[in-house]
């Protein structure tokens, strides 16, 4: 009798386990194309479908993650690498066709940082190359290094239902705090390289960024939620 | 220490933690608000 009983609970957990991996198999690969941002249009109906197969997998009364895990764990993923992406492509191929088309076009609709005297930046007798707004480079490599890869490994921790994930998300969320009134506040004090002869000057940046300036939005949920749920 | 002390914390911990967010998201108002009077006194 005992062994029926786990074995129906065993055969749960499987069923569970394979209908999970089937539904992030979608979302991961949704989640790369959008991480790309050039990709992304071609990611987010794949992310969908794999959020539908979990939300169908719930119904059936299987145990996958619960909904709100999934949706701030692959959104932070996504923001994670679009930053990291498109900072490291300002950084160390800024002369390439996609980076001076994408970053420099952009550069020119939303922040004239990205656009005006752009590659012409050197430090001393080297070149540097890519944005030259002051503080930039600095707000690059800080936040790519200390921020924004830890927060991505945190987000798969999450993901992976890890206690290190949960705690690691709540750290990088505080970064947050620090990288939105830190990088706002120098683009305020240089509105005149930032926003000068460029299309859409102060407003198309808001618009723009307010997606990415969301992190402390699930600071409320990652410390209130029940502990347990995550693995150590 | 009881489960209903435990929630009532959180409870308390999530609002503060509202709280801060409304001062937080109201400091980037003022600063996109402050741009946007720049804006008006230059010529971009």
């Amino acid at each position: 009798m005992a062994s029926t009983t786990f074995g129906v609970y065993d055969a749960h957990q499987d069923n569970s386990k394979q209908a999970q991996w089937r539904a992030d198999k979608w979302m991961i690969a949704g989640t790369l194309l959008m991480g790309t941002g050039v990709l992304g249009i071609f990611g987010l109906p794949l992310f969908f479908y794999g959020l539908h197969l979990q939300i169908q997998a719930g119904k059936a009364g299987l145990s996958v993650r619960p909904l709100i895990v999934t949706l701030i764990g692959y959104l932070v993923i996504i923001d994670s690498s679009l930053n990291s992406l498109g900072w490291a492509m300002d950084l160390f191929a800024n002369h390439s066709l996609i980076n001076r088309v994408l970053t420099a076009g952009w550069g020119a609709v939303f922040d004239g940082g990205y656009f005006w005297h752009y590659n012409e930046l050197t430090v001393g007798p080297y070149a540097v190359g890519g944005a030259g707004a002051p503080g930039e480079k600095g707000w690059e490599i800080s936040l790519i290094l200390g921020c924004f890869c830890p927060r991505l490994a945190a987000a798969i921790g999450l993901l992976q239902m890890k206690r290190w994930g949960q705690q690691w998300l709540i750290v990088t969320c505080w970064m947050g705090v620090i990288v939105w009134i830190g990088y706002n506040l120098n683009m305020t004090f240089y509105a005149d390289v930032r926003y000068a002869n460029i299309t859409f000057p102060v407003w198309g940046w808001w618009i723009y960024d307010i997606f990415y300036i969301t992190p402390f939005l699930s600071l409320p949920y990652l410390h209130t939620v029940n502990r347990e749920i995550f693995t150590d | 220490m009881s489960k209903n002390e435990i929630s009532e914390q959180d409870r308390r911990r999530k609002k503060a933690l509202i709280v801060f967010q409304v001062l937080l998201y109201s400091y980037l108002l003022g600063l996109f608000l402050f741009q946007l009077h720049l804006y008006s006194l230059s010529d971009w």
